[in-house]
């Protein structure tokens, strides 16, 4: 039983956060038949996808310490990039792939080496970065450009019942981090250098390069998502990434993981993408406008911190 | 005899002009314990880095199994053999007990996979073997600190050690806990471990270990079997130098002033005893003790940072609200232990940091006045010798000796009748000391009630009128002019009490 909760890193928040998906469901029925139906359900996953998929590269960075605010302009080059590459034919979509994954890793090899060598605060140097790529993105166009293979939009849009492929891509994502995080040594030495770098390296965890990997798989999910939202949008859009800088960090701190590294898991941040979604989803319904989205979304990440201190201080 | 399986060769290190050890000659033989003391600053940490790889040695070298090493990292030291248990914990508490003891040394499986049942079962068996009753699957979070120290105890014995270096384990370890660590000790000597043990308590290195070495400062003053020791002895090796005229005179006769500063019945904490004492105008009072013996606790429940029972009084008048500012208000200030993190604005002007405690100063409480920083602070360099060109430099430029001196001048500006200082020449060179010690007396000479906190017994004798030893919280000794000596102190400090281990010593 202790190592079920620890390997899925369940904590008492989770619960809050369930009850919020449980009370968010139970509002949206009430306030539209509309909303309980498959088709509407799909719709929510699909909106949900890219956010998860950011958020899960945001987690395992901020458990490690770190913190990782390129997604912004990464995701906007990533796009721009994977849709000029990426023809009609598989051969040029696969070439697409290649580039595109490189690119993201090394963008993250990039952070986490300025971080580690340099010794720059992640939160300055991914800053940095993301104006670099967002300007780079904006240097080879301005507007939305390419186009993806109709097989791969195809793809993207197609559904298992009222269950997208990417939902079932995402879940797999998550199960796979959540496996290197439980089984793998990679995982428990980001556990330790976020929770107390010093100590791991008495240890003799090797706390540069366990950094470095970190930020190159945060870069590698970031263009794993760039790739995804390409076959959303059947184009490459330089402004892609906007805001998602700050809204990868909403799911992972509502989902009970510590800002400051070493507690935490993908559980929660997945669980936390959901309810966000879905509140996103009924105030829709409810013809509420998205800046009172805003503030709906401000008051639960500061009502779930508060819970997450107020556990920690008893 | 045997070679030894580790052993220091005229093991020298510098950092800059500073030559923190000289010379080192030291030999751990297998089966062996050797302690390792001296005060506070004499070099033991430095030594032990050095072992151990964490320094490079500025001349000299380690020998390892008589063989000549150059460690490039703790990790190359840790794999040949040498397991150390940090003063500092290095345990990690987002991780269980299992996974905190084979940290990077994972059992797994042929996939490379970590294998959490082999993990389990070995740490299980580790713990039997050490006696230690601990679920492998714990929390490090949800443990006692003893229960830590026992964590890092395992986690040096997980691989097969030839040397043990054990810095201050017993700190935080309770009676039976110690009982325990010393037969895991005797243990793993009988198996030929050699094992090295820092501790500024003499009875416990009197009890297990069979040689001795004394550091201080940087060099080795003393050598040999335990058996050929006494506690006196031990001490002089430690604390015998020369004071020279560091220190200004002190008072004559015992102080005769009124009681400005009087505690009565302070309980800083569950199950210590209620403390009480008085400090006389014109008095410096010493607080001596070993760290954790409770001293800034006491100082810091006295200035009402801390929450405590009991009554403070001012010059006979019970202060009822007890907070920081209204001590300051009351007369009582003090200086913190560590400038840099609580007491200096490491980025704001010299000008600005002296006067960040008088804003107002005849004005508006709220408002700077234009020009008074600057004022102040011409006042400040000519009263107190602070010596900097431009006080709107950053006051991060000034050596650590003048920051201190800053620091000392902005207090007096709140025109204090006591003053609490805690490590006040801490991080300092030894002439901006002998200002700091001048001014001190000065202030005392003045009127004012002075309580020192300090770690280097040096310290507390020269400056000192009277003297409390604390041990575990309470005052322990009470010392009168001629009675303070570093031996004295460190005789009372030092000693076993029933709340640690072993029978209560004359203390």
């Amino acid at each position: 039983m202790d190592d079920v909760l620890r390997m899925t890193r369940a904590q008492p928040v989770h619960l809050v956060v369930l009850a919020l998906i449980g009370l968010v469901v139970l509002v949206g029925m009430y306030s539209s038949d509309r909303f309980a139906t498959p088709l509407n359900f799909a719709n929510v996953q699909d909106q949900m996808v890219a956010l998860a998929l950011v958020a899960l590269a945001q987690t395992v960075v901020i458990l490690s310490g770190g913190i990782d605010l390129s997604y912004a302009g990464a995701l906007g080059l990533l796009t721009v990039v994977f849709a000029s590459i990426a023809g009609e034919d598989p051969a040029s979509f696969a070439a697409a792939i290649a580039v595109v994954l490189s690119l993201g890793v090394f963008i993250g090899a990039v952070n986490g080496g300025i971080v580690t060598f340099v010794g720059i605060h992640p939160l300055i140097v991914t800053l940095g970065t993301s104006t670099i790529l967002s300007g780079l993105a904006l240097l080879i166009t301005r507007q939305p450009t390419g186009s993806v293979p109709l097989f791969f939009e195809d793809l993207v849009y197609g559904r298992i019942g009222m269950v997208p492929y990417g939902t079932i891509f995402t879940l797999v994502l998550y199960l796979l981090a959540g496996f290197l995080l439980w089984k793998t040594r990679l995982g428990l030495r980001i556990y330790a250098i976020g929770d107390n770098e010093q100590a791991a390296s008495i240890s003799g965890v090797p706390v540069k390069s366990t950094k470095l990997i970190v930020y190159a798989l945060s870069g590698f999910l970031a263009a794993v998502t760039a790739i995804y939202i390409c076959g959303r949008f059947g184009v490459g859009d330089p402004r892609a990434g906007v805001g998602f800088d700050l809204k990868s960090i909403t799911p992972v701190i509502v989902g009970g993981t510590l800002l400051a590294g070493g507690r935490g898991g993908v559980l929660g941040t997945l669980l936390a993408v959901i309810v966000l979604a879905l509140l996103a989803n009924v105030l829709n319904f409810m013809n509420v406008s998205s800046f009172y989205q805003w503030i709906a979304e401000g008051l639960i990440i500061i009502a779930a911190v508060s819970i997450f201190v107020g556990r920690k201080s008893k | 005899m045997s070679e030894p399986v580790l052993a220091a060769r005229a093991l020298s290190k510098s950092f800059g002009p500073n030559e923190v050890l000289k010379g080192i000659e030291f030999d751990v033989h297998a089966g062996a314990s050797v302690a390792l003391c001296g005060e506070n600053g004499a070099g033991k940490s430095t030594l032990i880095k050095l072992l151990t790889g964490l320094y490079q040695p500025t001349s000299g070298h380690v020998e390892f199994n008589g063989k000549r090493e150059a460690w490039s990292s703790p990790r190359a030291s840790l794999d040949a053999g040498i397991a150390v248990v940090h003063q500092e914990f290095s345990t990690i508490g987002a991780l269980s007990v299992a996974e905190n003891i084979f940290l990077d040394a994972e059992p797994r499986t042929r996939f490379g996979l970590i294998d959490r049942k082999a993990l389990v079962a070995r740490t299980e068996a580790l713990l039997e073997k050490l006696g230690i009753h601990l679920s492998a699957r714990s929390l490090v979070d949800d443990l006692s600190v003893a229960d830590k120290q026992m964590v890092e105890i395992a986690k040096a014995l997980r691989s097969d050690a030839r040397v043990l270096i054990l810095d201050e384990p017993t700190a935080v370890l309770s009676q039976n806990e110690t009982r325990h660590l010393f037969k895991i000790i005797s243990e793993l000597r009988a198996r030929g471990l050699g094992i090295v043990y820092v501790s500024h308590r003499l009875d416990e290195i009197f009890e297990i270990c069979t040689d001795i070495t004394v550091i201080k400062d940087g060099v080795v003053t003393s050598q040999g079997p335990v058996t050929g020791y006494t506690h006196d002895t031990v001490i002089a090796a430690m604390v015998g130098r020369e004071l020279g005229n560091l220190f200004p005179e002190k008072a004559h006769g015992a102080a005769t002033g009124t009681p400005m500063l009087e505690v009565r019945d302070l309980v800083v904490a569950d199950g210590v005893p209620p403390v009480s004492f008085k400090v006389k105008a014109g008095e410096i009072l010493g607080l001596a003790g070993l760290v954790g013996s409770g001293r800034t606790e006491l100082a810091l429940a006295i200035y009402g940072a801390e929450a405590a029972r009991g009554t403070v009084l001012i010059e006979g008048e019970p202060l009822d609200y007890r907070s920081p500012s209204s001590s300051i208000d009351a007369g009582i200030l003090m200086l913190t232990e560590s400038r840099k993190d609580d007491g200096l604005f490491l980025n704001s002007s010299v000008a600005r940091n002296f006067a960040a405690t008088t804003p107002g100063h005849g004005v508006h409480p709220a408002r700077v006045a234009i020009g008074h920083e600057e004022a102040r602070a011409r006042v400040m360099k000519e009263r107190f010798g602070v010596v900097v060109d431009n006080v709107g430099l950053p006051i991060s430029a000034l050596s650590g000796g003048n920051q201190q001196k800053v620091l000392i001048a902005r207090l007096l500006e709140n025109r204090p009748k006591v003053l609490i200082l805690d490590e006040p020449t801490r991080g300092v060179d030894v002439g901006a000391k002998s200002e700091i010690y001048k001014m001190l007396r000065h202030l005392a000479d003045e009127g004012m009630a002075i309580l020192a906190i300090s770690s280097e017994l040096i310290e507390i004798v020269g400056l000192c009128d009277r003297v409390f030893v604390m041990r575990d919280g309470e005052l322990a000794a009470e010392l009168m002019s001629q009675e303070i000596s570093e031996e004295a102190i460190m005789s009372v400090a030092a000693a076993e009490t029933p709340s640690h281990h072993g029978v209560a010593s004359n203390g």
